[in-house]
């Protein structure tokens, strides 16, 4: 699944390790998701949107 | 285990690891110099064997404790893909030893080693499947 992570990320200065501190997650695990290897479970994706301000559609985009 | 990262999952997934292991090793040393020295008999004897089993069963459980513990979705994942490696590796080993040990002459391979070949093929796959998701 692709998503506009790296991007949002950027657009507000906040490093990987500052990302991950915020979702409680690793680092490695904000990396896997921002590089399309890892899919993020339904209740991340939702932490993720709430923390963008954003729909979930607006950050991930399915490629079926 | 250089998959997991540190956190209060981690930590004390790591802490009761910790005691498990030592208690296996030392009740493993303590059956064995016991039966050395006094010969044991009867049911007792199948008691005493027994009971450095029950420490490595406590890891097992360790590891189960873990996964329900750990709230990093990803690294729960890693750590279970690196386990699913683990227990394909050692089914793998171990059929393949079955097959040699009824059909020639190789040595026999004693059960009590399959938890640490387990071990072994978790730790080699763990940095493989971590360069994966560099």
């Amino acid at each position: 699944m692709k998503n506009r992570l790296r991007v949002l990320r950027a657009e507000r200065n906040w490093s990987q390790a500052e990302l991950a501190d915020r979702l409680e997650v690793s680092r490695q695990s904000v990396n896997a998701i921002e590089t399309g290897k890892f899919d993020p479970s339904l209740p991340l994706a939702f932490k993720l949107a709430r923390l963008f301000s954003m729909g979930i559609e607006e950050i991930f985009t399915d490629e079926s | 285990m250089s998959c997991l990262q540190t956190n209060p999952a981690t930590r004390q997934y790591l802490r009761r690891f910790a005691i498990a292991m030592s208690a296996y090793i030392a009740l493993l040393l303590m059956v064995a110099t016991y039966f050395h020295r006094f010969h044991p008999k009867g049911l007792f004897t199948y008691v005493l064997a027994v009971l450095p089993a029950i420490a490595i069963i406590a890891q097992i459980v360790t590891v189960g404790l873990y996964l329900a513990e750990e709230k990093d979705e990803f690294q729960r994942n890693l750590f279970i893909q690196a386990l699913l490696w683990g227990l394909g590796g050692v089914l793998g080993v171990t059929s393949v030893w079955g097959m040699l040990e009824s059909f020639t002459h190789i040595p026999h391979f004693q059960p009590t080693w399959t938890f640490s070949l387990f071990w072994i093929f978790v730790g080699v796959c763990t940095p493989f499947l971590m360069r994966r998701y560099r």
